[in-house]
């Protein structure tokens, strides 16, 4: 009897414990972030200025060396710069703590707060109207609050400059196209691309392939699906592939270095960014996002009291918002050609699509 | 006496052969429909050698979970041991290479086992509570560790790592091919080259399976008849299959059933972890997320496949085939379509002529081949018709076919009698 009882006991206990140091560990994916850079930020006695910036990054977090570290960078200059008090939280591994994220700095006093990544524009909305003298700010999703900036960038502009570079520089006359997941957002780099390969090259052809559908995003995580489905395109004839798939273009530029052609990169300047020798050698070039300029441009508007929240700051290659990067030389003989392209679009001659 | 021995001896004969023949029988098919449906991608070598690379993780997933449910501990942890095992080989791939990630791996796998056995087998937690800790505690710890191992200004950081990621791994794990046939003078992929009936469909599904395979294929491949013989045809798989169909009958007999839990709920994890190791050995590094719930599908396969691994081994290779296919071209996908027809028509021609053959033919028997002939109707003419097919159906092709094969396929499953069930010693019940 009393042994039983003990078994009952040790079950719930058991149990509970490890629910519990479950719990603990899923919520340290924030914590931990926190407590390591508040050593650098908060802990330090707050500048002059009094600007408080918060920061939520987006799945990944920190140290991606892509979409998060440059938004990274952007606060750090703020810091340096602007002498504001920075302080950045990850969301857990599957993101569904984003709006606690939210909630935390705005509790904590941080003004302006800034989502990174499109994932936060439900989040954002729901925590912009409950603090509504906090000036929030959402990377990659249009402002749907009185209080809410939206940080938007041309993507399918860059896109298209990467498919002017590609469909110049391809012998083939075949380009592919691997994207993530199946959203609108991801669909402006496919329909940028395609605009600018056929502006140079009427008749090319591209192949598409997204690895999830929409909702699914462990399509940029999934590099062996990268690989799969650019192998194929290198096999059908494709010798350069864009990729805007997030960690899944490692796989895309694996493939690349096994069917010895090229591949091109997205977010940060992917030659820098990845460490592998026989891979950098097949990023063509990449499309790059500045993320970093976006965050410190929308700080800095904060802090000489022009950010008004309700609109949208577009970057585009007017600003420079997106670009081509040339690192490692590949593009460099048809400089003269992407630049034109860059001037029509620029002086609006011609108008990209951002939907395929 | 000799006929009751011979008879099952002559049924297991006749299986065997009749596996065969229904490979056969699918090749031909499927070389068929490929012919008709213009679509070479439905017997391509790519085709089938991204379906192994899709298959095995999820395979070795399977067997992890045959392996603790035949001793009768449910394990849905399988997922975050396969999270451990992942994170375990990139760590150590990257500073040892291939060799140490994949003993690292198989240790972080084993290690989720031995908590999933500590928990079910000696404090009696439900199966299934401790299973969905730690899955939560798979992702959970990696994050930490992640965050502790590889933040900016570490050593790890310098070489590539990030919050999601380790470095790559210092040293590759090698990939063999078949000599002459599908490497260097590379005669399958001549034969596959010149799109011949029937013949270059072999080749091509030979040349997918033997072209540049990694040798952990190799080695998860020789675990699923390496299983079946530990379990089924040794003493102690007999007394570890008899703790998950009645535990206290084997304590009768002298077995010890906690420490055979233990062994089968950590090599469980082991096998789990294996598949992680797989998953960073294609990456070439550990991503976070990569997993992608190839644990839960593993356990799925392995439930349809019945507990056998010759189940769980055709649950696998289906889900990787059509995810490969899938990822490869939405074209062939439509092929898949016709392919399915054929089948079905084929079926019904089968149902039909069992009806006619037995006296009487029974009302199920036509149900089934009116049911089969309406549905090859029906894909035939999605085939015709559609041109080509909307992604949203082309994401879910691995899953549907799956899941209806392996549903039509078992009709009568049967789980480990004891299996899930809580088993204190002495404590018969």
């Amino acid at each position: 009897m009393l042994r039983r009882r003990f078994g009952k006991m040790a079950v719930t206990t058991v149990a509970g414990a490890m629910l519990m140091a479950a719990a603990a560990c899923g919520g340290s994916g924030g914590d931990e972030g926190t407590t390591a850079n508040s050593a650098s930020g908060a802990s330090e006695a707050p500048k002059a200025s009094g600007l408080k910036v918060g920061l939520a990054f987006d799945v990944g977090g920190r140290g991606d060396k892509s979409f998060n570290d440059s938004a990274y960078a952007g606060l750090e200059r703020a810091k340096t710069d602007l002498g504001a008090e920075i302080k950045d939280l990850s969301p857990a591994a599957d993101g569904s703590n984003r709006g606690e994220l939210l909630r935390q700095l705005a509790e904590a006093g941080y003004n302006p707060i800034i989502g990174v990544g499109f994932a936060y524009g439900e989040d954002i909305k729901k925590t912009a109207a409950e603090y509504p003298d906090i000036q929030f700010a959402v990377v990659d999703s249009a402002s749907n609050g009185p209080n809410v900036t939206g940080l938007l960038f041309a993507e399918e502009q860059g896109s298209y400059l990467a498919g002017v570079a590609a469909a110049d520089k391809s012998k083939t006359g075949h380009l592919g196209f691997v994207g993530g997941v199946e959203n609108d957002l991801i669909k402006k780099f496919q329909a940028g691309f395609e605009a600018g390969a056929k502006s140079v090259k009427s008749d090319i052809k591209i192949d598409v392939k997204y690895l999830t559908p929409d909702g699914d995003f462990s399509g940029f995580k999934a590099p062996d699906k990268g690989k799969i489905a650019a192998e194929k395109m290198y096999q059908d004839g494709a010798d350069i592939v864009y990729h805007a798939s997030g960690d899944s273009g490692l796989g895309v530029f694996q493939a690349a270095a096994a069917a010895g052609k090229q591949a091109i990169g997205v977010d940060s300047d992917q030659y820098e960014t990845v460490k592998e020798a026989d891979l950098k050698k097949v990023i063509m070039t990449s499309m790059i996002k500045r993320v970093d300029v976006g965050v410190f441009e929308f700080i800095k508007a904060f802090k000489d009291g022009t950010a008004k929240g309700g609109s949208d700051n577009v970057y585009d290659l007017k600003v420079d918002g997106v670009g081509l990067s040339t690192s490692g030389g590949f593009i460099d003989d048809i400089t003269a050609k992407v630049d034109e392209a860059k001037k029509k679009i620029v002086d609006g001659s011609v108008t990209v699509p951002a939907k395929p | 006496m000799t006929t009751s021995v011979a008879a099952p001896e002559a049924r297991r004969v006749r299986r065997y052969h009749l596996a065969l023949l229904g490979v056969a029988l699918l090749i031909l098919l499927l070389s068929l429909a490929r012919v008709v449906a213009d679509a070479p991608e439905l017997t391509s070598s790519g085709t089938f050698g991204a379906a192994l690379l899709l298959a095995v993780p999820i395979a070795l997933a399977g067997l992890g979970g045959l392996w603790s449910e035949r001793a009768g501990v449910v394990n849905i942890g399988l997922e975050g041991m396969m999270v451990l095992g992942t994170w375990c080989a990139g760590w150590a791939g990257y500073q040892w290479g291939a060799a140490a990630a994949l003993v690292a791996g198989l240790l972080g796998g084993a290690l989720g086992g031995l908590i999933h056995a500590v928990a079910t087998v000696t404090f009696g937690v439900d199966h299934i509570i401790s299973g969905v800790a730690i899955n939560l505690l798979g992702p959970g710890i990696t994050r930490f560790l992640s965050e502790v191992l590889y933040a900016q200004g570490t050593a790890a950081a310098d070489k590539g790592a990030g919050i999601t990621s380790s470095p790559g791994l210092a040293s590759q794990a090698p990939s063999v091919s078949l000599p002459l046939l599908s490497d260097g003078p590379d005669l399958l992929g001549k034969l596959e080259a010149t799109h011949w009936f029937l013949l270059s469909d072999v080749a091509g599904v030979l040349r997918g399976l033997t072209h540049d395979v990694n040798v952990l294929v190799i080695l998860a491949v020789a675990l699923i008849p390496l299983t079946f013989f530990i379990l089924w045809r040794t003493t102690f798989g007999l007394r570890l299959r008899s703790c998950g169909e009645n535990p206290w009958a084997a304590e009768s007999l002298g077995v010890n059933v906690y420490l055979t839990k233990y062994i089968a709920t950590i090599i469980s994890g082991a096998l789990a972890g294996l598949g992680g190791v797989f998953l960073v050995f294609v990456t070439t590094k550990y991503v976070e997320g990569q997993t992608a719930g190839r644990g839960f599908i593993g356990l799925a396969a392995m439930i349809f496949g019945n507990w056998r691994p010759g189940g769980l081994a055709v649950g696998a290779s289906l889900f990787g085939y059509a995810d490969g296919l899938q990822l490869r071209s939405s074209h062939a996908v439509t092929g898949l379509l016709l392919f399915g027809a054929i089948l079905l028509l084929i079926y019904t021609g089968a149902q039909v002529r069992k009806a006619l053959a037995v006296n009487g033919p029974g009302v199920r028997q036509y149900t089934a081949a009116a049911v089969a002939a309406l549905a090859a109707v029906i894909l035939l003419w999605l085939w015709v018709t559609v041109d080509k097919l909307p992604n949203e159906f082309v994401f879910i092709t691995p899953h549907v076919l799956t899941l209806l094969v392996l549903s039509a396929a078992s009709q009568s499953l049967r789980m480990p009698k004891a299996d899930g069930v809580r088993y204190r010693r002495g404590e018969q019940h």
